[in-house]
């Protein structure tokens, strides 16, 4: 067996150490832009958005930024944190990327930040919406190009009191930082205005059958606040309408509860929806239109504002490449330049970042509708550069807490 | 004592893991050090599944009591490492002392799904103790320990030699273990309970002391775990990663000790590396998967050693 | 039976029920020390039950046991084989993945402290090894200490059995039809060792085979669908008219066995 064993053992170190990622390439290659997403598990598809937005993006420029050729090397997190980091180490380690982009969960989001700033790497968070990432917890190497949970909910919840007219709302949210963070900026800005928020339920990640929670739904309420994600963001709308809460309870909610890459899997059930976000694919600018006609002609789809955020980050990379002469290198320079980026008319229309790091950008009001047989979300009201702060000062908000499923305190429940 | 020949293949293994590294890519030496110390969790549950016959689904549960310890006491104490390790190793034998009082009533599928509850409640702790764990956002910004050693912790060689370190520690320990009388009356517990029990064995004292160490052992891979990635949240202690250490062990092979260790090479080797060249990584995880089961169902060490003896592995067949 | 402290083992109004089948039926058993007593009855009397409820593996549904004086009809298994109980299996319950050394050394540790020694090899405890080896010499399994226990042939096995219990250096030994399945040399060879058996270990033998079960033993106790209907010494048993109509007339003669 000794023998035997033994070339097996040293074939495989061999094998193992030959198929290890290509040593460094040459100083002036290409700009190489090291990708993470989830391409399997439970988030794949979404995943695939967000590197289709990429994709688009350079396909639009030529694969050319600054004069130079780019290279996108796309790793798959699988929505693990652990398994995130490891793909980082390699990006950076072996690929020697110059830039890095992406993730989708939030706790993907908090333990790449620390790496990234060990590795002097700069990385662009494009769908990552943690709130502390550019809160209390920021990271210099971090550049958050998308936007925080609680962004569309502090202007959201203000208008729901004023334009909608409900004084008393309840909450059914997914029970995790970022359905506490969604919950959280509405109940400041609801309650602040004159609302009450009068019950919060919180069904675990991965809810599939909600009438426990339905049926606690408390009947004098003038509208329900959801939040949903993945699959269950797919079921929830059919079930509430089931349960017969539909036509008694309006239902308003977080973005993402209807958001772009689950409105082709919902019925009608989802008309009338409003909620708000950064971006909406039925958005009536020329930028926006043409951005949806050629997504939908390349990808036979709809763009999410996956597709539309990593879209904008190829863009970002560009404009930040562009202002310091391609010198990518230099990544301090270029770390500068990317926090400097302004773009005054990408599909979601103008953004620039806030001194904290986060994009002041427009929220929309989105109210599902359909037309010619598809589900759009028709924007309704537009709210014009909106901080994550929103209209508190920075210094003051920050003294509280981050929000969470005790905070703000649910004084009317 | 051991057969010659299979001294120096250990040795010869051991030599390579020890002069390796220099010669590696970074990226791999961080699967490799990945791979150590997952190597640590599989043998640990190989001590119940593969030597005392008890398959649990909840072994993560361990990986994060170790990992969290880690997490919160250098987060927020700025503990060190001895303290994190001793806490560590502490919880995690508590947690395992408990956990065996409720699953070790049962056997077979029922203690499945019991430790399966029980990781669960761990999971749901990490998930929903958000003053304590942070939530599912997890704790980030672990430092890498300080032991006071020429060599910063913090580097990927360093680091890989601390976690080889602690495999040898861990397969030390569990060697010794499994080859004590009392690692002798584990095997006979999986080969038939109810003759140790006539014998005169209290089968159920020797089931949770082996419980117990295999717990312990579990929370210092946590403690190594949560000083690699430097950030610890309840996606280590989710069942998916139960499952995973239980395949590790199905194919490196049972009650072999070194086999584990080999499955989790494998499964970190092919989660981490196969996904950069293709995204369909998990078809080709389950095609390994399924080959072992058929054509070597003792795993890979069990097909070694047939084939040394220059014995066919006999392909699984349903009995006639 | 706190008047007769000296009794090895003793039975007293014990039963056992499953569902509504009563398998053993308030049965009244006292063994002396030293005492060599076979178990007779037909298939179903409930002679195996009785072996599992003396050696704890199933509780009685009423009655006491009690072994060398103590009260154990609460103990578990390990705490009666503590007090000197072995037995054998009528089915072969071995570990049959196991070699005959470790097989043996697994009950030759069991009632010792090393068992749970768990800090240095087992190779290191030479006086186990020893006693288990003396163990399979005296069963004549000597040269086989290296061979899987599912490769031995079943006699082997039989005689593995013997030595498993042997190991222990038991007080009271209780053996299931310990020559199940043997050839008729193989039967002779084995009923050849229990004879050779220490004089002072009280057995108790459950056999089908009454040329064996009258050369082994003095007294027979006779079981009859879960009731003793007989106790006495060979030759009482024997002439018993219940005894002869039920069971030795039909059986005797050449045991119909299986």
């Amino acid at each position: 067996m000794g023998k035997k064993m033994l070339v097996w053992i040293a074939g495989a170190f061999v094998l193992v150490a030959g198929v290890g990622p290509a040593a460094a390439w040459a100083q002036k290659g290409p700009i190489k832009i090291g990708f993470l997403a989830p391409m399997t598990g439970g988030a794949a598809q979404v995943g695939k958005d967000m590197v289709n937005g990429l994709t688009m993006y350079l396909d639009e420029v030529g694969h050319q930024i600054a004069g130079r050729k780019v290279e996108v090397i796309v790793e798959d997190t699988q929505g693990k944190p652990d398994v995130a980091l490891t793909k980082l180490r390699k990006l950076v380690e072996s690929d020697k990327v110059h830039v890095l982009a992406g993730g989708l969960f939030a706790h993907v989001g908090y333990a790449l930040a620390p790496r990234v700033d060990e590795y002097k790497v700069p990385m662009l968070y494009p769908v990552m919406a943690a709130d502390d990432l550019t809160q209390r917890k920021p990271s210099k190497w971090v550049v958050r190009n998308g936007w925080t949970s609680s962004q569309p909910s502090h202007p959201f919840g203000e208008w729901v009191y004023k334009t909608l007219g409900y004084k008393k709302v309840v909450v059914i949210a997914m029970d995790y930082a970022f359905g506490w963070e969604i919950v959280g900026g509405f109940q400041k800005s609801f309650e602040e205005a004159g609302g009450q928020v009068i019950q919060k339920l919180w069904p675990p990640l991965g809810t599939a059958d909600f009438a426990p929670y339905l049926a606690q739904i408390r009947r004098d309420a003038d509208a329900v606040f959801a939040l949903m994600v993945a699959a269950s963001a797919l079921r929830f709308p059919k079930q509430y309408q089931d349960a017969g809460l539909k036509a008694r309870l309006p239902l308003i909610g977080g973005g993402v509860t209807m958001d772009e890459f689950v409105l082709p899997s919902l019925g009608d059930e989802a008309i009338g929806t409003i909620t708000p976000l950064i971006y909406s694919a039925a958005l009536d600018t020329p930028v926006n239109k043409r951005f949806v006609k050629e997504y939908r002609a390349k990808f036979g789809k709809v763009p999410s504002y996956y597709s539309e955020t990593c879209y904008t980050t190829g863009r970002w990379i560009n404009e930040a490449a562009k202002a310091i002469g391609g010198n990518v290198e230099d990544n301090e320079k270029f770390l500068a330049a990317l926090r400097k980026v302004e773009i005054p008319d990408s599909p979601r229309g103008p953004i620039k970042l806030d001194a904290y790091g986060n994009p002041v950008q427009n929220i929309y009001i989105r109210k599902v509708e359909k037309k010619d047989g598809e589900l759009w979300n028709t924007v309704i009201h537009t709210f014009p550069a909106v901080s994550q702060f929103w209209k508190y000062k920075p210094e003051e908000f920050l003294k509280q807490p981050v929000y969470s499923r005790d905070y703000p305190p649910c004084k009317y429940c | 004592m051991l057969p010659r020949h299979r001294v120096i293949g250990l040795g010869i293994m051991l030599l390579l893991l020890l002069v390796a590294p220099p010669f590696l890519s970074s990226f791999l030496l961080t699967l490799l050090t990945q791979a150590l110390i997952y190597g640590i969790l599989a043998m640990s549950l190989d001590l119940i599944l593969g030597y005392t016959g008890l398959a649990s689904l909840g072994h993560a549960a361990y990986l994060g009591l170790g990992a969290y310890s880690v997490g919160v006491l250098t987060t927020r104490h700025g503990a060190n490492f001895w303290v994190t390790l001793a806490v560590g190793l502490l919880l995690a034998a508590v947690v395992a002392a408990v956990f065996g009082l409720v699953a070790l009533r049962a056997t077979g599928v029922y203690f499945l799904m019991i430790t399966l509850a029980l990781g669960m409640v761990i999971w749901g702790l990490a998930h929903r103790w958000v003053s304590m764990t942070q939530g599912d956002i997890g704790i980030s910004g672990v430092p890498r320990p300080d032991l006071g050693l020429p060599w910063s912790l913090a580097k990927g060689i360093p680091f890989y030699y601390f976690s080889l370190a602690g495999f040898l520690l861990a397969l030390w320990v569990l060697w010794v273990v499994v080859r004590s009388p009392f690692g002798q009356s584990l095997v006979g517990i999986r080969e038939s309970e109810s003759r140790m029990r006539t014998l005169g064995y209290h089968v159920w004292l020797h089931k949770y002391i082996g419980f117990i160490i295999a717990g312990t052992v579990g929370g210092f891979s946590g403690v190594l775990w949560g000083y690699y990635n430097g950030f610890v949240s309840p996606a280590d202690v989710e069942l998916a990663t139960s499952v995973e250490i239980l395949l590790m062990v199905a194919l490196g092979g049972r009650a072999t000790l070194l086999g584990p260790a080999l499955g989790a090479g494998v499964i970190v080797l092919l989660k981490n590396l196969v996904s950069v060249y293709t995204h369909r990584w998990l078809l080709i995880l389950g095609a390994v998967y399924i080959g072992t089961i058929v054509y070597a169902p003792e795993g890979i060490v069990g097909a070694v050693r047939q084939f040394a003896k220059g014995v066919k592995p006999e392909p699984l067949r349903s009995k006639a | 039976m706190s008047d007769a402290p000296a009794l090895a083992l003793s039975l007293s109004g014990v039963s056992k029920a499953f569902g509504g089948l009563r398998a053993l039926d308030g049965v009244d058993v006292q063994v002396r020390p030293g005492e060599r007593r076979a178990i007779i009855g037909p298939n179903g009397a409930g002679k195996t039950t009785l072996f599992s409820l003396i050696s704890g593996e199933q509780p009685p549904t009423e009655g006491r046991i009690t072994l060398f004086g103590r009260d154990v009809t609460r103990f578990p298994p390990h705490r009666r084989a503590a007090l000197g109980l072995a037995r054998t299996y009528q089915i072969t319950n071995l570990f049959p993945r196991l070699t005959v050394l470790e097989n043996c050394l697994l009950a030759v540790q069991a009632l010792g402290p090393t068992k749970l020694h768990l800090h240095r090899a087992l190779s290191r405890y030479p006086a186990l090894f020893e006693r288990a080896r003396s163990a399979l010499d005296s069963v004549g399994l000597n040269g086989k200490e290296g061979e899987t226990v599912r490769n031995l042939s079943h006699g082997e096995q039989r005689q593995l059995e013997i030595a498993l219990a042997l190991a222990g250096v038991p007080k009271l030994l209780l053996l299931d039809e310990p020559t199940a399945g043997l050839s008729p040399a193989e039967s002779h060879l084995m009923t050849a060792l229990l004879k050779k058996l220490d004089p002072a270990i009280t057995i108790l033998v459950i056999e089908h085979d009454m040329d064996v079960a009258f050369e082994l033993t003095n007294r027979v106790t006779v079981l009859h669908f879960g009731k003793v209907i007989a106790d006495g010494l060979g030759e009482e048993v024997k002439a018993n008219p219940l005894v002869q109509e039920i069971y030795l007339g039909t059986e005797y003669a050449g045991d119909a066995g299986r």
